[in-house]
Order: structure tokens, then C-alpha cells, then sequence
């Protein structure tokens, strides 16, 4: 489920050591803080997760949220219809953990 | 007969790209025809009442590109584009020309220069070299290759207008860069990929 940051933040209890966050392309477990994007924690982690913009304005990072709640910083509506986020499909340069997460990112094709 | 406000903007923005035109059918894109086009684009963005935000959909997540004028052809292609508060861009060019002028609310955009000799796919460096407080009666110019990054500030959204040397949905080059990753990444090109 997805929610704009600051809604969502004032709810979500804040974990000083972050979640944990599976990436199902590669099966790597990392942590990922509460106020970090799970781009951010990946790319920290020496994976090359998909991006260009890293700002929510191009969708390359459109990812598939499995498991858990995110919340998200600001967004173009071009990059996640309101269709994508009901689907569970988030970004994920502007997803910040608000709870563990299984994420996977999405090709062209998987859109 | 009065006009009203669409009708009125419509006029407004043709005036203004058959003006643009005749600049750059005799200048071509130089810094100088485009600072010409800056001024002129400030003037058209200072008609506050043809582009009140209540005449365009707000965003339903917090920004929105509306075409105002996409020409056919690869012309030129003028849009508003709506931010809310706390909406950003990180560093990135558009691979063509840009002029920018404020409508309404505040936007800090940052100019940047590659720092890198590109030599390692994927891989780029970037410095800050100015900011511009984008508010009403500002605006600046980019050429093809320029570097910004912009944020939306303060507690009103922001109303910008933008030219490019072809429309937004034309784009073939976009590329962005991470400062913080020290990568630069390119976009598809959006006629390929509408091509496809």
C-alpha cells in the first residue's frame, strides 16, 4: 500500500535500525531505514537497481511491492497511475519502508 | 465579442510561438535567441488570469505537465507544468533547448556541470554552478546539453511555463544524473519508444 510520506509517516512506528528489504530479482536481503527510498538502500548495497531519475519523474524504477508498507516521497503523476499503485506496484526511488519488504522491479514488459 | 480565459490563452500562446519563431528562424537557437525567448516567455507567463490553476486538473500526486501547444512537425512545444510542494527533479538535461518562466509560486533550480570525462559507462560526476529562484517575472534558458535540478519550495504550488525546442512527448534524450550515486543514466527515447 502506498500513501503520500507525511501521512503515512505520522503512523508509522519508526524503527532506528531500519526494515528489511528482500529484492526477489536477486534474493538479496538488505536493510533499508525508515527514511531512506528502498533505490537509495539498494544502490548503497551494491545493487544495480534499475533508475534514471531517482526523483519520481520517469517510472524506470517501477517496481512490484510483494510484501509490506511503504510510504512515498513526492511524485509525477506520470510515473504510477492510480490503477499501477492499487496493484500493489510502486516506485522505487520515492518508497520509503514502514514496515519489512519484499520488492521486486518490473521490466518494460512488466508493466 | 469577449474571448474567454481558453480561447484568450489559446490566442496568447500562438502569438507568443509565431513570435518565437521569427527569433529563431533568424537567430536559430544561440544563447541570444534564447535569452530573446526568455524574456518573451516571462511577459506571456506574467498573464496570471490565462493560467490560474484553477483552469487546469491539479495532480493527483504532486506534478503535472499539461501541452498548452504541441506543434506538429518536431515544432515547438509549450506546457505548464504543475508541482506541489516538496516535488523535485534530481540533476538532468533534456537534450534539446529549454526556456522556463514562472506563473506563480517558488521552484529553486540548480545548474550543474559534468565534472567526469565519460569515459566509464554509467558512471558521472557532477558540480553545482548557480541557482535561480524561479517566482513570478523569473525565468532562464538551457541549451541542449544544460544540467538542472529544481525543487518546489514554500507552501503554494508552483505554475511554470516551458518551451522546448520540440514537445515534451518527443523527447529523445533525457539523461539524469545521481550526485549522490555518481551515476548517469539515459532515457529511451520517447519516439522510439511511442515508435514501437
Amino acid at each position: 500500500m502506498s500513501a503520500p510520506a507525511r501521512a503515512s509517516r505520522a503512523k508509522s512506528p519508526k524503527s532506528p535500525a531500519g526494515f528489511q528489504v528482500t529484492i526477489g530479482n536477486t534474493g538479496a536481503l538488505i536493510r533499508c531505514a525508515a527514511d531512506e527510498t528502498v533505490l537509495h538502500a539498494a544502490m548503497r548495497a551494491g545493487i544495480d537497481y534499475p533508475h534514471a531519475c531517482a526523483s519520481g519523474n520517469c517510472g524506470m524504477c517501477l517496481s512490484q511491492l510483494v510484501a509490506g508498507k511503504v510510504a512515498m516521497l513526492p511524485r509525477a503523476d506520470a510515473t504510477l497511475s492510480p490503477e499501477q499503485a492499487a496493484s500493489g506496484k510502486t516506485l522505487a526511488c520515492r518508497a520509503m519502508p514502514c514496515s519489512d519488504l519484499s520488492i521486486r522491479w518490473l521490466g518494460r514488459t512488466g508493466r | 465579442m469577449t474571448m474567454d480565459v481558453a480561447a484568450r490563452r489559446k490566442d496568447a500562446c500562438n502569438r507568443f510561438l509565431r513570435r518565437a519563431h521569427a527569433v529563431l528562424d533568424l537567430e536559430g537557437s544561440t544563447p541570444s535567441a534564447l535569452h530573446a525567448l526568455k524574456i518573451k516567455l516571462t511577459a506571456l507567463a506574467a498573464r496570471t488570469e490565462l493560467f490560474a490553476v484553477s483552469d487546469f486538473p491539479m495532480p493527483l500526486a504532486q506534478g503535472r505537465l499539461h501541452t498548452l501547444v504541441a506543434e506538429a512537425d518536431d515544432g515547438l512545444g509549450l506546457h505548464l507544468l504543475i508541482g506541489m510542494p516538496g516535488k523535485m527533479s534530481q540533476p538532468h538535461s533534456h537534450g534539446i533547448w529549454c526556456v522556463n518562466a514562472s506563473v506563480s509560486g517558488k521552484e529553486r533550480h540548480v545548474l550543474w556541470r559534468r565534472t567526469d570525462d565519460a569515459s566509464k559507462p554509467g558512471y558521472a560526476t557532477i558540480a553545482r554552478t548557480g541557482e535561480v529562484l524561479m517566482e513570478p517575472g523569473h525565468g532562464y534558458a538551457m541549451a541542449d546539453l544544460d544540467i538542472h535540478s529544481q525543487e518546489v519550495v514554500g507552501r503554494q504550488p508552483s505554475v511554470i511555463l516551458a518551451l522546448y525546442g520540440y514537445t515534451f512527448e518527443r523527447f529523445t534524450s533525457v539523461v539524469w544524473y545521481q550526485p549522490e550515486f555518481s551515476s548517469v543514466r539515459a532515457l529511451p527515447s520517447r519516439r522510439a519508444v511511442a515508435a514501437s
